[in-house]
């Protein structure tokens, strides 16, 4: 037992071995330990979705995990998103939609649609609304947010 | 001309969808101290003594910060009134003012020293939350009169007091008068990014970055305070994550600025979401408003009385104050008016600016009064409007004109929403008008630099939060240079770097700045046509310039060719400059007119479920009379955001107080706003384009038009539906509930 | 959060004699979505966190055996409501368990964390309530079964004695004909904590059994056996009294910050004759099929 913890994770496809504070948050550590600054701190108690990232295949508010739970999973977050040399379609699609203005919350915008749309790949709008209700956006863009998943989602049927 | 009025990729957009945008807190800066506010669970106390030896113990920590660390006398500042201490000063005002700061080489570390600093404190009994505790005769009060020498209202919690008016009330008949008092609540801005600062020494002055959306203010405001010069004073401001005017005016700057200076390190502080709640909010409000009317409805005078309970310091609340009850009477042709606004302080926390600066607080008031006379004198509620509106270039306040047609803009919505047509049961509609001033005064100044091989960068020192700045002036640039757009670079948020701007705010940026980029870019134009004349041998009558081109006698030529044949071999670049001044007018009670109106006409449609008081909107629609959508997907996330963010405060945001002061909702669980599951289930944003405002190719600002009515579209929708009128915001489900109990028990 | 150290047992006994050892210095750590906030707030400075993710009985299971379903201690909210077997034999259940926060809460946050939690507004404590789950508990002397209705106690509070927790939740699968409808008062339709939670449940025999939370310190439940409730034939009007009686254990606070006692009080009734109604409706398709 320990106040220090080793893991071993696989962050974006790349596996690290790391030693974390048992007391620090997964947030914490992409943030501070890893440098990956793209996902965000806000509200701190698991109801804005800044924090959003994926962890063995699913959307999880990091700021509501301790960075010991993910030994020996799999996270991903927004940086992970990008394919070598282009933005993913859903990225593409948000920026086609204008579904990014302040875009503070958009990183956790689009781990959640990256979960719905790997478990749900022809979502309804009421279903995208549900799968990105965890997300809060001040700047108010749900409705470019919703047409851009299901944009995404639509170009990936017709693809 | 083809990206005015276009939708291209939004300016810092890659950024943003792919997590490498720095926000102010990714920015990481080495040996840094980070930094961790103390703060008293009270709302009102007096600071005996503040032990902090075993603050100093916990390993880390480099030193605790206390108002003993600070100059004699205690350094105020205030973009206003100079009143608030940079840490409290032997009493704290409001639940969640600092009275120390901790310094540590970790965040882990300044937390835990947080929790060990001792204040031996005094709880203070009582206190000003409310106007009426505020203007109860034996009142404490709030400030320290000393602190206003001179003013007839020292001794008062009314900080000032503004009338407004013309004509003469008494003298107007009236068929009908109708008076009533309503309430706007306490709300916080919540974006999503909190607050963040940092300070750094550097060469005999300072660096310092913040989320503000003032750049320029603050190194003004930190160059005075400091003694140095503006060019020792360094701001960063990476664009704020959603600021909606609480990122406006200093808030912890000059505390950590002063720790940075005492460290001789880096300084580092990022509010959590819980401390954006205890420092910023809006002004909240009681407004009583009495209307005379004649038989047919036609407004023979207005009386209005706007009282503004701000906060502990009044920040930028006083301007809120004058600039929203100058208009109060509203987009109406009004013979005669008299309006009164109070800056009122409170043991609350400080009030800021919000979108919309004061005109959804008195606009609730003023158009739900409207639907009251239209009902009694058995008028439709949106003709009474149409009837009252000021018309194209109506004086409808002394020394402002209507700058736009109005009335077209209230039938749009008027259409859109089904006005008149027939409604199932428990659903009714509302329509409301609103107005909001631009800016009065402005001074933008921008850099423009075509280079040799046809890509440009633009400096621009507007703050882009979210309302796309970034890209309208990239926008403007390309054509005017006849440049692709996504080969401008916009440089923002380095008063080092970028010429001066004054703010950003007022829905201004795109009519100011926009100009001044123009100017810049036609600065370009003429130097290349100048250089142009001499490499042709032409005489410099003979070239005309238009976007991207030059004219010249027997060819159109594109202005970048043109560059690389006078400017190789050795190539370059060509820079022009352009500036947009509109200066303090010292006759007008405001400053200045108006830059331009940001006129807006919403109607809603609502379903009450009777028995347990939710309302669901069903449509929504908000049209605006925006000049020119220079870019129409941002202009529509922006009257969308501002419509969403209006029916927050409409039907679920409000601070909760308990009864000695404190707030009990702070954060996200028990402060509600809107999410995805909340939207009405149908909104509509519109704009109207007559390309009449002051700004390139015709624009207005737009942003805050959405807002300024939403309450009393949707409380007008609420009462028709149900008959039980609610004054005071938020409309929650028990609110609504409760008027329909009342409603019942009346009837 | 204070200095606490780590702790990853891998059996039941293990995780059993830390939790003994420690008592009130140690903290069970399952999905997290509490216990973080009370870490980050420092309501609760534990000597050692027990993450019990690791150990065999706790890996995420909804399984049926002769009769009755078991729900394991690490099935989250998510399971509850993408399970087939849930929304045949116990549609209460995950019409509760989706509203749960959002789907990043409902992909961390387990069925057994939200009653060991103990909050008065836990949407899961009316529906398992209704339903008479037993809580399977191990313990230094070994494993107990506790009906629901004792484990719960009191705010924050179980039947869980030092060194003790829970495996499993099951659940009897009810006899047929049977309705049973969740549902609660919240301020918006987006994700909240609610203001009143209420599970009513009915069956052929006449019986209704009610629970409704965050009225009092726990949710109650309240079985009515005079059959007028459960009857469809009743015309609702007649029901207005014998169901308002059933609310006679709430309680809600003068001091609460989501909603008015007297609001609730009212909500009750409508809600109550609002899930009632499902849970007949529902009933009686059951009946016609």
């Amino acid at each position: 037992m320990n106040t220090m913890i080793e893991i071993d994770v696989t962050i974006n496809g790349r596996p690290r071995t790391l030693e974390v504070a048992a007391n620090h948050t997964l947030l914490e550590m992409l943030r501070d330990d890893v440098d990956l600054t793209g996902t965000k701190e806000c509200c701190v108690v698991g109801e804005c979705g800044a924090c959003t990232v994926i962890v063995n295949g699913r959307a999880m508010n990091s700021c509501l995990m301790l960075a010991a739970e993910v030994d020996g999973a799999e996270v991903v977050t927004v940086e992970g998103l990008e394919m070598t040399d282009d933005l993913s379609p859903l990225q593409g699609a948000f920026l086609d939609e204008g579904a990014a203005q302040c875009g503070f919350c958009i990183p956790g915008q689009l781990m959640a649609a990256t979960a719905l749309l790997m478990h749900n790949q022809d979502p309804s709008v009421e279903e995208i609304q549900e799968g990105l209700a965890g997300n809060l956006c001040r700047c108010a863009g749900y409705e470019q947010i919703t047409k851009a998943v299901m944009a995404a989602a639509r170009g990936a049927i017709d693809a | 001309m083809h990206n005015v009025g276009a939708s291209p990729r939004r300016g810092g957009g890659y950024g943003r969808v792919t997590g490498h945008q720095e926000y102010l807190a990714d920015i990481k800066l080495n040996d840094v101290l980070h930094v961790k506010l103390v703060t008293l669970d009270v709302a009102r106390a007096r600071i005996l003594s503040i032990d902090t030896s075993d603050a100093e113990q916990v390993p880390g920590v480099a030193f605790v910060f206390t108002p003993d660390d600070l100059p004699k006398p205690m350094p105020r500042f205030g973009p206003i009134f100079q009143d608030r201490p940079v840490l409290a000063e032997g009493e704290i005002k409001y639940h969640g003012e600092p009275v120390a700061a901790v310094a540590a080489d970790t965040k882990d570390a300044a937390e835990e020293g947080a929790l060990r600093v001792k204040v031996n404190y005094e709880k203070l009994p009582g206190g000003v939350f409310t106007i009426a505790d505020a203007l109860a005769p034996d009142a404490v009060l709030v400030q320290d009169p000393a602190l206003r020498p001179g003013d007839p209202l020292a001794d008062t919690n009314v900080m000032s007091e503004k009338r407004f008016g013309w004509g003469d009330i008494d003298a107007q008949e009236a068929d009908l008068v109708v008076e009533d008092t309503y309430q706007f609540p306490m709300v916080t801005h919540f974006a999503i990014e909190p607050h963040g600062f940092m300070a750094a020494p550097e060469d005999g002055g300072i660096a310092l970055w913040s989320t503000i959306q003032h750049p320029y203010l603050l190194q003004k405001m930190m160059a005075k305070m400091l003694g140095l010069s503006l060019s020792k004073v360094r701001v960063q401001a990476p664009d704020p994550g959603g600021g909606f005017g609480g990122k406006q005016i200093p808030k912890y700057e000059p505390l950590i600025a002063y720790m940075a200076l005492k460290a001789g390190r880096p300084c580092r502080l990022v509010l959590s979401l819980d401390e954006t709640f205890q420092a910023v909010r809006r002004s909240s409000a009681e407004i009583r408003v009495r209307t005379g009317f004649n038989s047919e409805g036609y407004i023979q005078f207005q009386d209005i009385e706007t009282n503004f309970l701000v906060g502990a310091y009044v920040d930028i609340a006083d301007r809120v104050v004058g600039k929203s009850s100058y208009a109060a009477a509203g987009p109406y042709r009004v013979p005669a008016a008299k309006i009164i606004g109070r800056t009122i302080v409170s043991h609350t926390m400080p009030s800021t600016a919000f979108r919309g600066f004061g005109i959804p607080q008195i606009s609730w008031a003023r158009e739900m009064m409207m639907d009251e006379a239209a009902l009694r004198l058995g008028i439709d509620r949106l003709e009474i409007r149409l009837r009252n509106l000021a018309r194209f270039n109506d004086e409808f306040i002394p020394l402002e004109r209507a700058d736009g047609d109005w009335e077209q803009t209230v039938r749009i919505a008027a259409k859109r929403i089904g006005w008149g047509d027939p409604l199932p049961p428990d659903h009714g509609r509302g329509i409301a008008v609103g107005l909001k001033s631009g800016p009065t005064t402005g001074l933008s100044y921008s850099t423009v630099r075509l280079l040799f091989d046809g890509s440009a960068i633009v400096y621009a020192g507007t703050s882009d939060m979210g309302q796309g700045a970034r890209t309208i002036f990239a926008q403007i640039a390309a054509d005017e240079l006849g440049v692709d757009f996504d080969q401008v670079r916009v440089v923002m948020g380095d008063t080092s770097v970028v010429p001066y701007d004054q703010q950003t705010s007022a829905s201004r940026s795109s009519v100011l700045m926009g100009t001044a980029v123009q100017r810049a870019c036609h600065d370009v134009q003429q130097k290349v046509a100048d250089r142009a004349a001499k490499h042709y041998g032409l005489d410099e009558d003979s070239i005309k310039i238009a976007s991207g081109l030059l004219v010249l006698p027997d060819r159109e030529v594109s202005l970048v060719e043109v560059v690389q044949e006078v400017l190789a071999p050795l190539g370059g670049e060509i820079i022009g400059n352009g500036e947009m001044r509109k200066d303090k007018d010292p006759n007008h009670p405001l400053g200045g007119t108006a830059a331009f109106f940001e006129f807006n006409c919403t109607a809603s449609e609502v379903k009450v479920d009777k028995d347990t008081g939710h309302v669901t909107v069903i449509k929504h629609v908000t049209v605006g009379d925006v000049g020119k959508s220079l870019n129409p997907l941002q202009v529509q996330s922006q009257d969308d955001g501002a419509a969403i963010m209006g029916l927050g405060h409409t039907l679920m945001e409000h601070y909760i107080f308990d009864d000695e002061g404190r707030v009990r909702n702070i954060g996200a669980i028990d402060y509600r706003i809107l999410t995805s599951m909340d939207l009405p289930l149908e909104l509509h944003s519109e704009s109207v384009e007559n390309a009449d405002g002051p700004g390139p190719y015709g624009i207005k600002g737009v942003s805050e038009g959405s807002l300024l009515v939403t309450a009393p579209a949707v409380g007008a929708a609420v009462r028709d539906a149900t008959g039980a009128l609610i004054r005071d915001l938020p409309m929650t489900p028990q609110r609504v509930w409760e008027a329909l109990q009342e409603a019942k028990s009346e009837a | 959060m204070n200095k606490f150290e780590y702790a990853r047992p891998e059996t039941v006994a293990e995780a059993v004699d830390l939790l003994a050892q420690f008592g009130d210095d140690a903290r069970i750590l399952a999905g997290g979505t509490d216990l973080v906030i009370e870490l980050r707030n420092r309501w609760t400075e534990p000597k050692v966190v027990v993450d019990v993710k690791r150990i065999p009985e706790f890996a995420p299971s909804i399984t049926e055996h002769d009769g009755v379903v078991s729900i394991s201690a690490g099935a989250v909210m998510a399971d509850v409501t993408a399970s087939d077997l849930m929304h045949r034999e116990f549609p209460a259940l995950p019409e509760a368990a989706v509203v749960v926060g959002s789907v990043q809460i409902r992909a961390r946050a387990t069925v057994a964390g939200n009653i060991c939690n103990g909050s008065p507004a836990a949407d899961t404590s009316p529906p398992l309530l209704v339903y008479g789950a037993v809580v399977v508990v191990a313990g230094p002397s070994g494993k107990r079964r506790i009906p629901i209705d004792d484990f719960i106690v009191g705010p924050g509070k179980t039947a869980l004695e030092r060194g003790e927790l829970v495996l499993a939740i099951e659940l009897p699968i009810p006899g047929r004909p049977s309705g049973s409808a969740y549902t609660r008062l919240t301020r918006r339709r987006g994700t909240d904590l609610a203001s009143i939670t209420l599970c009513c449940g009915v069956d052929g025999n006449g019986t209704t059994r009610l629970s409704y939370g965050s009225v009092g310190p726990r949710a109650f439940l309240v079985v009515d056996d005079s059959g007028v409730l459960a009857d469809p034939s009743v015309p609702i009007a007649e029901k207005v009294e014998p169901l308002d009686r059933m609310f006679y254990q709430a309680s809600p606070s003068l001091r609460s910050l989501r909603a008015s006692p007297d609001y609730r009080l009212a909500m009750l009734r409508v809600l109550g004759a609002r899930a009632l109604e499902t849970a007949i409706s529902r009933m009686t398709k059951e009946l016609v099929t």
